[in-house]
Order: structure tokens, then C-alpha cells, then sequence
């Protein structure tokens, strides 16, 4: 960054303002959980892990918490070829309609969240299905796999045709150049992709909560419905689960591509 | 003479036995298809969507019989009449359309120069500190963050607390307008700065570096050169964050504490709360033709932006 000192003053003001509101959420339902009294308090009361305990005794949020699994892995199934294939469709070939196409595509994008919500609720209860888990790992991938195209189609675009004529003109078959020229060059897209996927299948809590029964929600739900006028630390304890999460999901997205793959220019 | 075994490994032949599949299931004669068979599996599953949608369709057409809780058989546009003409409608409509425009224009006033000094600066170690900082809201899910503002700004929350420490009486910092538009533009951050920071990338520092010599002061630099160049980028960041935080359901939820609905809980609440499943339906209908209308003038007035898949194409 080049420039004057006030231009610093004025952007690094912006910028830790920004640093504190994204992070005061987390850093405090992070401290909120070690907290050793029985409401959260302004000093802390001091330290324990009693929460933990207390949270690890409970089934009804370990179970919830399984039910968040089992659906963020059956959205993630499913987004990876679906999205894979999509976005190698779009980057690699000359299609008939692809701009309609791509309308139709991004509609996950722009229609509200509710009315998608909604109309797979009706839609899953019309087929019978309704109350049950596996359906709403279908619908987050659903609502997310734009995310999925979107980075497996950053990684596509890079892909120098040629390559694949060459393993062809070596003799290698469609199959084989698919597996060993064209998947690996859109491999780093395709774990970003079924990354971001994950994770916001494990989160998501408004398509959940609209798809799911009573007795068989998903964590955020579990917490939403959980959360009274008084603020206990027990839930605190249980959203460091996600805390958790998010910074493994993190820690291999810089590890496996590269956090930096964000900020490139299309 | 057989060859040695390791000149043909097994793997090269449960390749070959995989390519005669592969040929057998899609001859070459059909080449010209396979890109449009790729796409089949996303067409069917976007189009679990458009089902929904349909069937919505089909109900907000139907109005709720008082006496049997049913669904009428006969069609009637009486929904829509009642979510077009009742007050409380349409206050919670201006409501959540103000909420989108004021949270739309302060997220993009700190986005910018958070996306501007994550792009620019020098520092890789600062560049990832800015990218973590910004991941972690955006991957522990809207509840979890919700929760963690309850905790901060509650009546017996750290705020209050903290502020009795000096023997000051506590504020009510919650369930009001403001407290919704501070939790969405914290909510939308994260969505408004990966989108404006792409744009940013694909700025030479060149360009702003002759602007500079020929005499512009960093404001006018960024008035005149860096914001213009920007501007994919910020209609698409922008849109983004109007239509997510017109729609968004648990901020309002958590922090407006059933006083400060939008759209979506108004709709939620027909559903779960009346089950008058025809009035839900046509209000949600209404919600999708408000937003496409505003995409539409949005695209109409900016431009597409980078929001297009297409964008990544050459």
C-alpha cells in the first residue's frame, strides 16, 4: 500500500473497527464457555471446563450435533460430482443456451432464502419425505452449489486445453485423460468448493429448521430453540463446536490451496 | 514370451476395463452430447427448487377454510389482496427494505477499505491475518454469532455489566432497529469484502501510483481511480448484501426479539405460528417477485458486475 499518513489513519481505523465486530462474537462465546459461574458475568467469575462436562453428558446436543454431520457429508456427496461436472461442462465446452443455463443455475443465489426453504419443505412433504435428515442435506446442496461451481469454474478456467489433446494425442483414452489431466488441474477448485460446502451445511440453520421435525433437529437449531432470556454458558460450550470447525475448515483451506485463492481476480 | 508382469500393472488394466465401460455406456458418436450431460445432474437438482416453487405457487392461490383447516379446491387471488393491502404487511415490507438499503450502504463503506489494505499490503502474514479474521464469522454460522451479540450486548450482558462496574445504569442495547442493522452488517462483512476483493486484485497499483504522480491526492485516487475500477465488484458485493439482509430471518429473529420482523419471520410465522399455509405461500411469492424486481434494477442501473458465473469464463 502506498500513500499519505492519513490515507493510513483513515483505512487502518476502517480496518480494526472491522477486526473487532467480525471477531468479538467469537472471541466472547469462546471465553463465555470456560466461564466457572453459572450465568455469564462482566468480570469473568473465573475458570473451569465444567460446561464442557456438562454439554458432554447431554445427548439431546450430542445427537444434534451427529444430525449436523450426517447432513453436511450428504451435501458434500452430492455437491462434488454434481458441481464438478457442472462447472467443467461450462468452462471446457461451447454450449447451446449457457447463458440461460447459468440464469438458471445462479437462482439458488437469487431467490430469498425462506421461499427456497419453503417451497422444499412443501415440495419434500408432497413426497412423503417430510421430518426426514437426509433430505436437507439434498437441499443445502441445493442452496450452496453455486459456491461449488463457482470455485470448481475458477480452477477449470486455468486448465490449458491443450493438455488434454496432448495426453489424448499420447494415446491416452477420454477416461483416463478425465482422471489424470483434467481432474487434477481442477482438483484445488474442487476442495475449496466441497470445503466451503461442508461448512455451511454444518451451519446452516434456516433451511434446517424449516425441513427438519422437532424431535430430530440439527445443532444451530437445537440451539436457536435453546436460547432463553437468560444466557447461560451451556450453550456457549456447545457453539465452540462450531468455532471448532470453522477453524479446521480454516486451517485446510490454507494448508490444501491457499486462503489467497480469494483474493484472485476472475 | 509373456511379458513381466510389471510391465502391465493391475491398475492399467482396471483402467482398460473402464474405458470399454465408459465406451459401451457413451460411444464416441455421442461426444457431442456429453457436455450436456454433465450438466443434467445440476439441472435436476436445482430443479428440486423450481418444484417447491411451483407447489408454493399452487397454494398461495388457495385460502385457508376456518371451519376444516384445509386447503380450498377453488382458486382465488384472495391472498395476495390481503398481502398487498394490510398494514402490518406492509410496514414489515418498508421495514426490511430500509433495513437493506441502510445495511447495503454502511457494509460496503467499511467493506472497501478492508478488501483495499487485505489486497495491497505488503505483508503476507497481515494479508492471512485479514483473510482468518474474516472466515471464522463467515463459517460459524449466523446462530453462533447471533448468540455471541446476546451475550455481549444483552440486559445482563457484558456491556451492561461493564458499565455497572462504574455505577452507570444499563442500557437497552437489544431487540431494537438498530441492534438488527449492527448484527446484519456484521453478518454481510465477510460476503461484501471476498466479493469487492477480486475487483480490487485486478487494479494495477501501477494506475494508482500515476495517479499520484500527476498530482491526485489519495482521496481523489480513489474517487477517480480505484472505486471506478472496483465497480463489478461492488455491484456484485452490493447486491449480495441487499438481497441476504432483505431476506435474512435470524438476526431479526435473535437480535429484534420478535419486535423487529422482516419478511422472512412474517413468513416463517404463517407457516408455523397461524398455519394459514396459502398467506405464507403468497407472501413468499411476493418476497421472490420484490427481489428479483430489485436485482433487475440494480442490473439495470450498474450492470451484471461479477456476479455471473460467466465472469469466470474467457
Amino acid at each position: 500500500m502506498t500513500g499519505s499518513r492519513s490515507k493510513s489513519i483513515i483505512i487502518w481505523t476502517f480496518v480494526i473497527a472491522s477486526i473487532v465486530i467480525l471477531s468479538a462474537p467469537t472471541i466472547v462465546v469462546l471465553g463465555a464457555s470456560f466461564t466457572a459461574g453459572n450465568i455469564i458475568t462482566f468480570p469473568p467469575e473465573g475458570l473451569s471446563l465444567k460446561w464442557y462436562g456438562t454439554i458432554f453428558g447431554a445427548a439431546g446436543l450430542r445427537q444434534a450435533f451427529l444430525r449436523s454431520l450426517y447432513v453436511a457429508t450428504i451435501c458434500t456427496a452430492i455437491s462434488i460430482p454434481v458441481g464438478t461436472l457442472a462447472a467443467i461442462a461450462l468452462t471446457k465446452y461451447k454450449i447451446r443456451f449457457a447463458n440461460s443455463i447459468q440464469i438458471y443455475l445462479l437462482l439458488p443465489f437469487t431467490i430469498p432464502l425462506i421461499s427456497q426453504g419453503i417451497g422444499m419443505m412443501l415440495f419434500f412433504g408432497e413426497m412423503g419425505l417430510a421430518g426426514q435428515l437426509w433430505p436437507v442435506g439434498v437441499a443445502c446442496s441445493v442452496i450452496n452449489i453455486p459456491f461449488m461451481i463457482w470455485a470448481v469454474t475458477a480452477s477449470a478456467s486455468n486448465l490449458n486445453p491443450d493438455l488434454e489433446l496432448a495426453a489424448a494425442n499420447c494415446g491416452a483414452p477420454p477416461l483416463q485423460t478425465f482422471l489424470y489431466v483434467t481432474l487434477p488441474a481442477v482438483m484445488p477448485g474442487v476442495i475449496t468448493g466441497s470445503l466451503l460446502m461442508f461448512i455451511l451445511a454444518l451451519n446452516e440453520f434456516l433451511v434446517s429448521m424449516l425441513l427438519v421435525d422437532a424431535r430430530n433437529v440439527t445443532l444451530p437449531v437445537q440451539i436457536y430453540n435453546n436460547i432463553r432470556s437468560i444466557i447461560t454458558p451451556d450453550l456457549a460450550a456447545v457453539s465452540v463446536v462450531f468455532i471448532v470447525s470453522a477453524g479446521i475448515v480454516i486451517a485446510l483451506l490454507d494448508r490444501l490451496v491457499g486462503l489467497d485463492i480469494f483474493l484472485k481476480s476472475k | 514370451m509373456k511379458p513381466p508382469r510389471s510391465a502391465y500393472p493391475w491398475h492399467w488394466r482396471v483402467l482398460d476395463v473402464l474405458e470399454r465401460v465408459v465406451e459401451t455406456a457413451w460411444p464416441r458418436r455421442f461426444t457431442k452430447g456429453l457436455p450436456h450431460a454433465m450438466l443434467v445432474p445440476v439441472v435436476l437438482l436445482v430443479a428440486i427448487l423450481i418444484a417447491g416453487l411451483v407447489e408454493m405457487l399452487d397454494s398461495s392461490f388457495r385460502v385457508l377454510d376456518t371451519n376444516t383447516f384445509l386447503m380450498s379446491d377453488f382458486y382465488t387471488l384472495d391472498n395476495y389482496r390481503r398481502a398487498l393491502t394490510e398494514n402490518f404487511f406492509q410496514s414489515v415490507a418498508t421495514r426490511s427494505f430500509i433495513a437493506s438499503f441502510i445495511v447495503t450502504a454502511i457494509t460496503l463503506v467499511v467493506a472497501v477499505p478492508y478488501a483495499y489494505l487485505m489486497v495491497r499490503t505488503q505483508s503476507p502474514a497481515l494479508r492471512k491475518f485479514l483473510l482468518v479474521a474474516l472466515f471464522f464469522p463467515f463459517f460459524i454460522g449466523e446462530v453462533v454469532r447471533a448468540y455471541g451479540w446476546l451475550i455481549i450486548l444483552g440486559n445482563q450482558g457484558l456491556v451492561n455489566e461493564f458499565l455497572g462496574l462504574f455505577g452507570l445504569s444499563s442500557v437497552r442495547l437489544l431487540y431494537n432497529y438498530s441492534a438488527v442493522i449492527f448484527g446484519l452488517v456484521q453478518y454481510m462483512l465477510p460476503f461484501a469484502v471476498l466479493m469487492i476483493a477480486p475487483a480490487l486484485t485486478a487494479i494495477p497499483e501501477e494506475l494508482e501510483a500515476a495517479a499520484n504522480s500527476l498530482g491526485a491526492n489519495w482521496i481523489r485516487t480513489f474517487r477517480h481511480v480505484v472505486l471506478p475500477l472496483a465497480r463489478p465488484g461492488l455491484v456484485a458485493g452490493g447486491l449480495v448484501v441487499m438481497t441476504l439482509s432483505l431476506t435474512n430471518f435470524a438476526i431479526p429473529a435473535m437480535l429484534g426479539g420478535g419486535s423487529q420482523d422482516f419478511m422472512s419471520n412474517v413468513i416463517y410465522d404463517q407457516f408455523f405460528r397461524t398455519s394459514d399455509q396459502g398467506l405464507g405461500s403468497a407472501l413468499s411469492i411476493l418476497l421472490v417477485i420484490a427481489g428479483s424486481i430489485l436485482v433487475g434494477i440494480i442490473f439495470r442501473l450498474f450492470g451484471t458486475g461479477s456476479l455471473a458465473i460467466k465472469g469466470a469464463r474467457k
